[in-house]
């Protein structure tokens, strides 16, 4: 190893993060490859290393004769430091070559609050932020995919190319358009509006923004022949089939979540109307589950891991999920590996499957419950009911589980006081469930965790505004005083990096000016509570003359133009102002597993098709435009 | 149940996995060798291992220790085949030996390493004066600070000797550990420069652990 390298890791906390060398990690011959990508992850190595979809490239990529794929993560301050102090430019972990070496850097867009790293990562890579700069100079393409992606206008300054939806196919086709291109011997501008041709690619220099007198986006126009006035997302439609990593990364440093990762389903159709997730991921696609063993039984062999979390946005609604659970602890459960649910349903069922899967260890459950009252879980869409939650959490004291956790946001749109109020109504009477079953004399646990409500580009919620930090904090000071009590504890976090995610993932191009302004200060990883400073952001908002709140705080009209109309997550327009009036009248709107087709409008536009295995029944796709 | 005293090294990449991650790591490794690693009862059971002396982040092992019980029998030279097979770029098995029921666990009677100390001749502010290593060793008393507390390190210094001057300069070092009395590398080698005159930045001392010794066998 270098031996500059060598110094400074002797000097930086977990130095394990940058050196690589983990159980199947790959190493190929830098000369050999016709293309050379960074994977950047623009957080700590130990969040992305949890991260399914950095696996997914990586073998996609490394799959290719002609292809190389190499990490890179966010350095730690402490590393930071030392890497500016020595002159030490950002390097991959695998050749530990320079990432500005490389023909592309692909960022992954997984919060908004990573985007001062971004900047970080291009400015310690030797690489000018903006596209513009980055016209001459061989520097290497930017691009950057993931949920944020969704609105890409924040970071268009500093992406070349944005990848809309998910990466298993287009990412083969960028590769190929760019050395086809290479060969041709283009010019970068020519090599931006080839790919800006493929289907779910975003060049933003192609297009113009025009604001209105009221300081809002009046349009996004292309000014190029041949670029989408509306860049679609792209979805794979055969999952069972798609390349799924079945010899993963083995982080050696205890990553977030040290398990390995089995993918059950894609998308979810719950359509709760806070959830950009259940919208971008649609339509929902279920792999066989013949598949799901033959790829468990690789990963687990390939990895020597103890656990297998079966991942997905809902694993309990995967159609064959008891058979699968029971199949997989039958053989696995003597090995001594055990299968784990990532999240749980509020309901008994999901219960019932936490119990086959949890005979070794003991944790605590979660649940979320999202609201407090049955008016504002009919507003959001979210199909539970409070007997559902109360026969989960007895189904869970039964288990033996003393320990119960219950999520909530605040900030809701046309939520009360009331709303708040049943919140910690709801909680006590989960303890009382608890104690009418064990008796006074347990210890028994009901943690609150009410996170703050942060309206997102594609939901039926986007046109909503942010609760203020004022009106939020004091939402939280009323739970806090509701909240005490034996066996009740609560959790929030200060609203003010939700006030900032609100504003990244609203914002427009005008906001480039104070990201960078706020890395300038000194902002990074804004998503570490130890770490986010919020004065330094609210010092760029004013030295670019922005005012963030006018992002937040807005409401928009469904006749606005969005920042991001310009992409499409194959739902309607007309589907989210539906579903938006459905929500401020209360009702709700059932899943499409359900057999009633909401018209979201999905299918009809990107001809794939829900899947589930086991002839579940899927509604026919109804045209309600 | 069998038990195997295995010698591996931990060099390159793998010095920076933390003992935690190390115990972690081997686990899997048996795993994907297949091998039968015995775990301990419980809620949440553990492999049983039993390390010699946990290392420091960063520093190399040439020759560490690791007791493991497997539930049955395997070959000392399976095991050691199929581990290494199993493991991950800069662990190594060296030997594998089966050491009867009843031995006493390594932790337990470890009574001192070695380690070599490196510092590169352009991390050197000059030369070592002559008699250094003599009147450092004549010393009754050598303090030092650990978390604020002073303490004598000279009852665990065992001894020091200068291996090498090519290029820079190379110590080695046999210090006390495990039990009442354990001195660390750095902290001995920092000493050393400090009365010897040198300001050598810790940064810039490359650490070793060679050996490591118990009283009496079984060893490999």
């Amino acid at each position: 190893m270098d031996k500059q390298l060598e110094r400074i890791l002797r000097q930086v906390q977990k130095p394990g993060r940058y050196v690589g060398g983990e159980w199947n990690a790959v190493r190929k011959d830098w000369h050999d490859a016709a293309i050379r990508m960074a994977f950047a992850f623009p957080d700590v190595y130990e969040v992305g290393m949890s991260h399914l979809g950095l696996q997914i490239l990586y073998g996609i990529v490394n799959g290719r004769d002609d292809a190389l794929l190499e990490r890179v993560f966010a350095p730690w301050p402490d590393m930071e430091k030392q890497m500016r102090q020595a002159g030490l430019p950002l390097f991959s972990l695998e050749s530990r070559r320079p990432v500005r070496d490389f023909d592309i850097v692909g960022f992954t867009l997984q919060y908004e609050l990573t985007y001062t790293n971004i900047l970080n990562m291009l400015d310690l890579a030797g690489i000018p932020l903006r596209a513009a700069e980055r016209a001459g100079g061989g520097y290497p393409l930017v691009v950057a995919g993931g949920p944020c992606a969704f609105n890409p206008e924040p970071l268009a300054d500093f992406i070349d190319a944005f990848v809309i939806g998910e990466g298993e196919e287009v990412l083969h086709e960028l590769l190929d358009a760019y050395l086809a291109m290479r060969r041709r011997g283009a010019e970068r501008r020519e090599m931006l509006l080839h790919l800006a041709g493929i289907e779910g690619i975003y060049v933003p220099v192609f297009y113009r923004v025009e604001y209105n007198g009221k300081g809002m986006v009046q349009s996004v126009v292309p000014v190029e022949e041949g670029v989408p006035r509306q860049v679609r997302k792209r979805t794979v439609a055969d999952l069972d089939g798609a390349f799924f990593p079945t010899r993963p990364l083995v982080p050696v440093i205890n990553p977030v979540h040290d398990r390995a990762m089995l993918e059950v389903q894609r998308g979810c159709t719950r359509g709760c109307r806070f959830c950009q997730a259940g919208m971008i991921y649609r339509p929902v696609r279920e792999k066989e589950p013949n598949t799901l063993l033959r790829q468990a039984g690789e990963i687990l062999r390939s990895t020597g891991w103890n656990e297998l979390s079966l991942s997905s946005l809902s694993t309990t609604d995967y159609s064959q999920v008891r058979p699968l659970i029971q199949e997989l602890t039958a053989q696995y459960s003597p090995l001594g590996i055990n299968v784990s649910l990532p999240s749980l349903r509020v309901d008994a069922f999901s219960v019932g499957l936490a119990r086959e899967v949890q005979k070794v260890r003991r944790s605590s459950l979660t649940f979320a419950p999202e609201a407090g009252t049955q008016r504002l879980r009919d507003v959001i869409n979210k199909g539970v009911t409070e007997s559902d939650l109360l026969e989960a959490v007895a189904a869970a004291f039964a288990g033996g589980w003393q320990a119960v956790k219950l999520y909530f946001m605040i900030g809701l749109p046309t939520e009360t006081d009331d709303d708040l109020a049943g919140i910690a109504d709801l909680a006590r009477r989960v303890l009382d469930v608890g104690r009418s079953q064990f008796g006074a004399g347990r210890r028994l646990k009901v943690t609150v965790s009410a996170s703050s409500f942060v309206p997102k580009p594609h939901t039926p919620f986007q046109w909503e505004p942010q609760d203020t930090l004022d009106e939020l904090r004091r939402k939280q000071a009323y739970l806090r005083r509701r909240l005490r009590g034996r066996g009740l504890v609560f959790n929030w976090h200060d609203p003010e990096s939700s006030f900032l995610e609100a504003v990244l993932s609203r914002g427009d191009r005008r906001l480039a000016a104070a990201i960078e302004s706020a890395w300038r200060r000194g902002c990074r990883f804004d998503g570490w509570s130890e770490l986010f400073a919020p004065a330094k952001w609210r010092e760029a908002f004013a030295a670019c003359g922005i005012d963030p709140g006018a992002y937040a705080y807005r409401r928009y009209a469904y006749e606005d133009t969005l920042p991001w109309d310009h992409i499409s997550a194959g739902v309607s327009k007309e589907y989210l102002v539906r579903e938006h009036r459905r929500a401020m009248r209360g009702q709700t709107t059932p899943d499409c597993r359900e057999g009633r087709c909401p018209g979201c409008g999905l299918c009809t536009m990107l001809e794939v098709k829900p899947r589930l295995v086991g002839g579940g029944k899927i509604a026919p796709v109804q045209d309600m435009l | 149940m069998p038990r195997y005293r295995i010698c591996y090294s931990k060099t390159g990449p793998a010095r920076y996995i933390s003992h935690l991650d190390l115990v972690r790591e081997l686990e899997r490794a048996m795993r994907r060798a297949g091998l039968p690693v015995a775990f301990s009862g419980g809620f949440n059971p553990h492999p049983r291992f039993s390390f010699a002396a946990p290392l420091p982040v960063g520093v190399e092992g040439l020759a560490e220790f690791v007791d493991v019980e497997m539930t049955h029998p395997v070959t000392p030279r399976e095991l050691a085949g199929r581990l290494n097979e199993a493991l991950p770029p800069g662990l190594a098995v060296r030997e594998v030996v089966e050491v009867p029921a009843g031995t006493p666990a390594l932790a337990a009677v470890l009574d001192r390493a070695v380690y070599h100390v490196e510092v590169d001749g352009d991390a050197l502010p000059g030369m070592l004066p002559a008699g250094a290593v003599e009147r450092f060793l004549a010393q009754e008393k050598i303090e030092v600070t650990r978390r604020g507390k002073r303490r004598d390190i000279r009852p665990g210094l065992l001894d020091l000797s200068v291996m090498s001057r090519d290029g820079g300069l190379a110590l080695r070092l046999e210090l006390k550990t495990g039990g009442a009395i354990n001195v660390r590398p750095e902290e001995a080698a920092e000493a050393f420069f400090r009365s010897a005159g040198l300001a050598v930045d810790a940064a810039d001392m490359r650490i070793t652990r060679a050996e490591l010794h118990w009283g009496g066998p079984p060893r490999p």
